[in-house]
């Protein structure tokens, strides 16, 4: 599996979406899943998925699926 | 309710508010008669699932926590299983004429749920700890007072509680992060204590957060050829006398370890019950002082007080004179 | 101060609320401590009377945050005032500081009672008011700020009625109307209604105003003229004033600054 796929499918799995929901417009709290206890869970399937510890800053500046992929590559995933 | 090492990591990983929203969540799934009540902290009780959810279950009474039990016994006697949460000090303190009246005296089916006792408020200080309040509960008549041991344990209480028709305050220690005791199922029994660890050199007895440290504490005894038996009394009031039995039967030096304050909790409860045994060998309370605390962080105020794993297990060393 | 040095006053703080946030490297009260920058900012830059020398001088004006987890622009306005050093207000939020989410009782650092739980400020407001009736100090007032969500609790009606019943002429509540609390608006979580009316019909003499106007604040404070009753100022104010992601936007009743939101935050006051 690609990282890209990877990425995508811990946000599937995470938020209940399909993948054409997969865009600019997923952000915080814009589907049911994605509130607090949500988000939590996906980062913690990233972590997993990519074997990265991320930063409390990062953690809470992480509020779409693009910023996601911008972050990632803070700690050389390159998605 | 069955739960699995991994379902409690997940938890462990949201903390013990968050669990606590969740397993009210699960409950609702499968029982119809609870309501759910918050004073303004259902967000902090990680209940919003729950609220958008059952809408009709749910009822925030705004920062009253007084008017919020006696809402609660309105709907108690009126056939409803009542969850009512807030921050300890706020139940079990500003509420605790409220609890006497209408949860103890009326017998009312009310669970007190206290989100963030012990010290896991951290920089919110003293205003918020909850570090008396299971001594205030327990005092109460009629009261059944729990002390969950790790996320999975909170899970079990919750489901435990709406089956038991008697009122109840729920002490939630932890945070996020709230550590793993439980790797896999077993038997979960209000009034019913948990043997941890066996062991027959000394015997520790502990509540909630304070049982994972008791472990870390029984590993670094063993190092120390000293073998610890662990015991989880979840349960302070009515406290798990045949447990309390064999442990004094053991002979052995007894340990209790809370995230409370040494006066009025679990080693009090210990202490009162083993004193009315002949012979019966020390209790030992292993606690907050009875004082107002410093303010820091929650792991930082655990050190500061002794409550840490291999704190713990020098001061037992200490006291056996190793 | 005049009302020019006022508004730097106010601007500053909140500059200063925000550094003081992002470096405790963890949550703050952000939204309902900027909603009270100007009060703050009034209070004292120009209205209270005390002595940071002698923080216990019996003429002073004693003041209580009610409203502990304001603490924020309490802080900041001690600081201001000369009672709390540069240094030791960044102990805020460190292990065992004397600075924590809520104000702890220290005379020395300008703080005259313990508080964080709710509802209790403004009983203590009564009995010190009481105290100076009993004591003939006709120069010292006693100023209680409390939370609109706060006005929830029982407790602050006892005192409410309690104040009116003594007819004490030397006590000044003020109420943060922010409209906003811990789960969100108040109107929904449980509706105050009409505020001015039912303090109105505790006996209070009632005053109403926007609470980011600098002019209007002062120009109530400073001419009090109590006749037999205490008096409220009910201040209607924005929940994260200053700030407009913050405006109006709950989750930053309690939440942490990162470097992103710090550095945004801080450019549009700058440009403000």
């Amino acid at each position: 599996m690609t990282n890209k796929e990877k990425y995508n499918q811990v946000f599937m799995e995470s938020f209940s979406v399909s993948s054409d929901q997969l865009n600019e417009n997923l952000v915080y709290q814009s589907v049911p899943q994605w509130d607090s206890i949500g988000h939590m869970g996906m980062v913690a399937a990233l972590e997993e998925a990519f074997d990265i510890m991320m930063e409390t800053d990062d953690i809470i500046d992480f509020g779409s699926y693009n910023k996601g992929v911008e972050l990632l590559a803070k700690y050389n995933v390159v998605i | 309710m069955k739960i699995t090492g991994k379902e409690n990591r997940q938890w462990s990983r949201l903390g013990s508010r968050a669990t606590y929203g969740q397993a009210i969540l699960m409950l609702a799934e499968i029982n119809n008669d609870i309501m759910v009540l918050s004073a303004d902290l259902g967000n902090s009780s990680g209940l919003d699932r729950f609220k958008s959810a059952y809408p009709d279950k749910f009822i925030n009474i705004g920062i009253a926590e007084q008017n919020m039990i006696g809402v609660a016994a309105g709907l108690a006697k009126e056939g409803s299983v009542v969850f009512a949460s807030s921050f300890a000090p706020f139940i079990s303190m500003r509420a605790a004429e409220q609890v006497r009246m209408n949860m103890g005296y009326m017998d009312l089916n009310i669970k007190a749920v206290a989100i963030g006792s012990g010290l896991s408020m951290a920089f919110l200080g003293n205003s918020h700890f909850g570090l008396e309040d299971a001594a205030i509960m327990r005092s109460i008549p009629n009261m059944t007072v729990v002390c969950p041991a790790d996320c999975a344990e909170i899970v079990k209480t919750v489901f435990a509680a709406a089956e038991y028709p008697h009122p109840m305050y729920i002490r939630l220690t932890g945070a996020v992060g709230f550590p793993v005791v439980y790797e896999d199922d077993y038997d979960f029994e209000i009034g019913k204590a948990v043997q941890i660890l066996s062991g027959s050199d000394v015997s520790i007895i502990a509540t909630g957060s304070m049982v994972y440290e008791s472990i870390v504490a029984a590993k670094i005894l063993k190092e120390n050829n000293i073998e610890a038996s662990v015991l989880n009394m979840h349960t302070i009031k009515p406290i798990d006398e045949s447990a309390l039995n064999l442990v004094i039967n053991k002979g052995k030096p007894i340990f209790t370890i809370e995230e409370h304050s040494i006066t009025g909790g679990l080693g009090s409860a210990v202490a009162e019950y083993t004193s009315s045994i002949p012979n019966s060998p020390t209790v030992n309370r292993i606690g907050l002082p009875d004082e107002f605390v410093v303010t820091g962080e929650y792991r930082y105020l655990l050190e500061k007080y002794g409550l840490v794993g291999d704190q713990i297990a020098s001061t037992i060393l200490k006291s056996l004179n190793k | 101060m005049n009302t020019n040095e006022l508004l730097l006053l106010a601007k500053k703080s909140r500059i200063k609320i925000l550094d003081l946030a992002f470096k405790s490297d963890g949550p703050s009260h952000l939204g309902g401590g900027l909603s009270m920058v100007e009060i703050f900012s009034v209070l004292y830059g120009k209205i209270l009377k005390y002595n940071i020398e002698s923080p216990e001088w019996k003429d002073r004006d004693r003041f209580i945050l009610s409203k502990g987890h304001g603490v924020l622009p309490f802080f900041v306005a001690l600081h201001y005032a000369g009672f709390i050093s540069e240094d030791e207000l960044y102990t805020y939020k460190k292990n065992e500081s004397d600075l924590i989410s809520h104000p702890v009782m220290n005379m020395r650092l300008g703080m005259e009672s313990s508080n964080g739980s709710l509802g209790h400020g403004l009983s203590m407001g009564v009995g010190i008011a009481l105290s100076l009736k009993k004591k003939s100090n006709l120069n010292s007032r006693v100023f209680v700020v409390l939370g609109d969500g706060e006005c929830n609790e029982g407790s602050v009606w006892e005192a409410v009625m309690s104040a009116a019943h003594f007819k004490l002429n030397n006590l000044v509540a003020i109420v943060d109307f922010n409209k906003l609390q811990s789960d969100g608006n108040s109107e929904t979580i449980m509706d105050l209604g009409n505020l001015e009316k039912k303090w109105e019909s505790f006996g209070w003499e009632v005053c109403s105003l926007n609470g980011h106007d600098i002019e209007a604040l002062v120009d109530v404070l400073s001419s009090l003229n109590l006749t037999d009753r205490p008096k409220v100022i009910i201040a209607h104010t924005v929940k994260g004033k200053g700030v407009s992601f913050m405006e109006n936007n709950n989750t930053w009743h309690h939440n942490r600054l990162t470097l992103t939101t710090f550095d945004q935050a801080i450019e549009e006051l700058n440009n403000s």
